[in-house]
């Protein structure tokens, strides 16, 4: 539905360069709630303005819903009629929710329905209808700064289907709200998602957001896409960076020569009690160090770090039968892995922004 | 001066005020709006980023805003009969005004809307929406209430401003402080001009305020602001009200304007300075004109210029302030073709003084004040001169400045505004004044001064005057018989008592 090819955006100042974009190539399927996430810089921004083109890539083109919209006209900070048309057809939502402050909730919803051209009376019935998807029929007569947080984007949720879109991009949507009003959020975009056959790509850096809605992710790090994958194929990727920050888990050996494993559970095997089964058949005293267990796209997953009697090579036995269950596991190197993840790491500490 | 006759001037000056700054500001308005939206479009990341449109219209703004107003009403004089078909009067005072306010009120437009978040032009974009619907649906409207209170302030910078429009003959309440409270101390007058202009500046600032109030009770913050604001909102739509509000008041006081700017083929238009040129012509429209089948409009002005290009051009048909050597060298300067027609009073030039009651008291060490402006120094340094208090160089002329004096026997000079001098009396040992001022500052030549101009062949009487080849005209030969007549000779010595005097007869060469 979405798709990028060799998108690069470079911002020129008088003095310097800023490569924002470096080749991205992403493809968002039909149907599908995509999560971007990246620390903050990483280019998740330029990204998601890119598809809509506010602003413009210097290269590399955007196909959306099988038009390509880096071919239409538009010179500079200018849309061309046809890039105009092609954007009412792409929803999107802001962090800030950027709800003008001088119309009310209905207004505000009206004001696309406006741009593309539908009468007084038209608007107005289809504003009430959006409203009543979002939950917020009795509110249509209230301006924004009588609203909470959480109301706001489910305002600026109804503005950006106004124009039927198939596609919803969500700039960090519920990153300035509270993380009760960002799950009932969260839960609505799913809803409409399934409800309205949307594509949403979303980009964000909060982990609990993919978590929560995303079918597949992306992880950004300076310009460029590094991991990308439906989450169940993410966490079976050993090594998976996305993995790692989404299911973290920590934990350090209680003594020398012990060995540790991470063990990913997805699919079947969440419900099978494998590390109990380990535990008799081989007759091993186990060590839970630490664990991260959750509900992903409607599947119970998580990852689990254990620690097993003896090193290595006394355990590979153990270990093979955890694979022949089907989990995904790595041996980490105690120390050697607290560094890496401490270089990679930061992500879920950059709520700040 | 009573109530009663202050009165009709303040309603005049108060009427003349609205008219001026009611119109320009509409055309600030519809100026301003586009150049500010403009400033922030092409600037830098803008929507429509050009930086060569961005800095030369901030350039021209910049200058618009550094220029002082009354050199812009000046500078303005041809291109505003160029806009209003006269460079006099109230109407020609809207034109420097409304180029006066633009650039200023542009500024506050710029800074208002580049105060709108750049999120919701990004929102509105993202919908789809073009630059205009950016600008009207999202750029104005949020910038509405600073937008309201930027006007508010233009308002009053205007009505500030149009203190100065007595300069074309404006009028207005700042006119009338000026004219007789400053000119001719009438104290009673200007504290009432100032107390009108305090009440308008004030008015328009709570009622800007309360708009302001209002727009934002209905964007739903008056929890904030509580009770009056938002009950305000609940009468009508707040932004309908204030965008009715600023069209339909300029828009009543220029109905106004329109049905007081009749022109009268038959009236005769004499531009003169309001004492005593005025004040003798207003004799003679209310009680010889009428006879004679005559109709006079007499135009007031502070301003020595703007009567001659004015008559030149033809907006008047007369002026009546100036003498002989003033004229001629006017004429001269500045090319134009006004001739006198007849001689009718002199304002003797005296000098007087708070300090010493006769002419031998002045020595070494005093310091005397003379006009600065170049025809009337001159005739002060020659009053001085005949009175042996200073010796001129030979062949000093009519222009003699102080460069020209041979001995100052040890007097200090003050050269200051003529309007002014009478003012300096406290300050300095003695002064030379006009006439006309003189009376203003309840002098009487005939008593006070210790030396005066002498009546008999002074080339310094004022006459009328007209442009050249319109001397026959039987309308400027009717007003020449009256302004001679025995019962004008009689209203200038009972009115001035000797401090102005009858010269009547034709203007010697």
């Amino acid at each position: 539905m979405i798709t990028t090819k060799g998108l690069t955006k470079v911002y020129r100042t008088r003095d310097r360069e800023v490569t924002a974009l470096d080749g991205v190539d992403l493809h968002v399927p039909e149907g599908e709630v995509f999560g971007v996430v990246g620390q903050s810089g990483a280019g998740k921004s330029s990204l998601i303005r890119c598809i809509n083109l506010l602003e413009r890539p210097t290269s590399g083109t955007v196909t959306v819903d099988g038009q390509e919209l880096t071919a239409l006209a538009g010179n500079g900070k200018r849309a061309g009629k046809e890039l105009r048309k092609a954007r009412g057809r792409i929803g999107m939502v802001f962090q800030h929710f950027n709800l003008l402050s001088s119309r009310t909730v209905l207004g505000n919803v009206e004001l696309p329905l406006e741009i593309l051209g539908h009468s007084g009376q038209e608007r107005t019935r289809k504003a009430h209808e959006l409203l009543d998807l979002v939950g917020l029929a009795d509110k249509a007569k209230a301006h924004p700064a009588q609203l909470s947080g959480g109301q706001k984007q489910r305002v600026g949720i109804a503005r950006a289907l106004a124009g039927d879109p198939k596609v919803l991009l969500s700039d960090e949507a519920t990153s300035a709200l509270d993380p009760e009003t960002t799950r009932s959020v969260l839960q609505l975009l799913r809803d409409l998602k399934e409800q309205l056959g949307l594509t949403v790509l979303l980009i964000t850096h909060e982990m609990d957001v993919v978590k929560a809605v995303c079918d597949s992710a992306a992880l950004m790090r300076a310009g460029r896409i590094t991991e990308s994958g439906t989450v169940p194929e993410l966490l079976a990727t050993p090594g998976s960076e996305l993995a790692r920050e989404l299911f973290p888990v920590g934990g350090v050996p209680s003594a020398d020569g012990r060995t540790v494993v991470d063990v990913t559970f997805h699919g079947e095997t969440t419900t099978e009690p494998v590390i109990s089964k380990l535990s008799r058949t081989y007759n091993v005293d186990i060590s839970i160090l630490g664990a991260a267990m959750d509900t992903v796209a409607g599947k119970q997953v998580g990852r689990m770090r254990i620690e097993l009697p003896g090193s290595y090579e006394d355990n590979v036995v153990p270990i093979g039968f955890l694979r022949e269950q089907g989990l995904t596991v790595e041996v980490a190197g105690a120390a050697g892995d607290t560094k890496e993840r401490e270089a990679a790491g930061g992500l879920v500490g950059e709520g700040a922004k | 001066m009573s109530w009663s006759e202050i009165q009709p001037l303040l309603f005049q000056g108060f009427w003349d005020t609205l008219y001026m700054v009611g119109w320009s500001t509409l055309v600030a308005l519809v100026g301003g709006l586009p150049i500010g939206v403009l400033l922030v479009l092409t600037d830098k990341g803008g929507m429509l980023q050009n930086a060569p449109v961005n800095k030369v219209v901030g350039a021209i703004v910049n200058v618009g805003r550094s220029l002082p107003f009354i050199i812009l009403l000046i500078a303005l004089i041809p291109f505003t009969r160029f806009v209003v078909g006269q460079s006099v009067g109230s109407t020609a005072a809207i034109v420097p005004l409304a180029i006066g306010a633009i650039p200023f009120f542009a500024r506050l437009v710029e800074t208002a809307v580049r105060e709108v978040d750049r999120g919701l032009v990004e929102a509105v974009q993202a919908m789809g929406g073009s630059t205009p619907t950016v600008v009207f649906k999202a750029l104005l409207p949020q910038a509405l209430p600073s937008l309201v209170a930027g006007l508010t302030t233009t308002v009053i910078v205007l009505i500030g401003y149009s203190a100065m429009a007595g300069t074309v003959g404006g009028g207005g309440l700042g006119s009338v402080a000026v004219q007789y409270g400053y000119q001719r101390f009438e104290t009673s007058v200007m504290v009432a001009t100032v107390v009108a202009l305090i009440v308008i500046v004030t008015a328009v600032q709570i009622i800007g305020d309360a708009v302001v109030r209002l727009l934002a009770a209905n964007r739903g913050a008056a929890a904030a602001d509580g009770g009056a604001g938002k009950r305000l909102a609940r009468l009508g739509r707040g932004r309908t009200v204030a965008v009715a509000a600023a069209v339909v008041v300029p828009l009543a006081l220029i109905g106004y304007g329109i049905g007081t700017g009749g022109d009268d083929k038959d009236t005769l238009k004499v531009a003169a300075s309001p004492t005593p040129h005025a004040e003798i012509l207003e004799y003679v429209e209310k009680h010889l004109a009428e006879k004679e089948g005559l109709k006079l409009e007499v135009r007031k002005f502070n301003d020595y210029v703007v009567p001659n290009t004015a008559t030149e051009s033809g907006e008047v048909d007369a002026n009546f302030f100036q003498h002989k050597p003033y004229l001629d060298d006017f004429n001269k300067k500045n090319d134009t073709h006004i001739v006198p027609v007849v001689n009718v009073e002199l304002e003797p030039l005296g000098l007087y003084s708070k300090k010493v009651h006769k002419l031998a008291d002045l020595g070494p060490g005093d310091t005397v004040a003379v006009p600065n402006d170049s025809t009337n120094e001159g005739r002060a340094l020659h009053l001085l001169a005949d009175h042996k208090l200073i010796e001129l160089k030979p062949g000093a002329g009519p222009e003699a400045t102080l460069g020209d004096i041979a001995d100052k026997k040890g007097l200090d000079f003050r050269e200051l505004e003529a309007a002014a001098v009478p003012r300096a009396l406290d300050d300095v040992d003695a002064a030379v004044v006009n006439g006309n001022y003189a009376v203003d500052a309840r002098l009487n030549p005939a008593k006070d001064a210790l030396a005066a101009e002498q009546a008999k062949g002074n080339p310094y009487a004022n006459f009328l005057a007209v442009k050249d080849g319109n001397q026959d005209d039987p309308r400027v030969r009717k007003l020449a018989k009256l302004l001679n007549s025995p019962q004008v000779e009689k209203f200038i010595e009972d009115k001035y008592k000797g401090a102005i005097e009858p010269a009547f007869g034709p203007v010697g060469s």
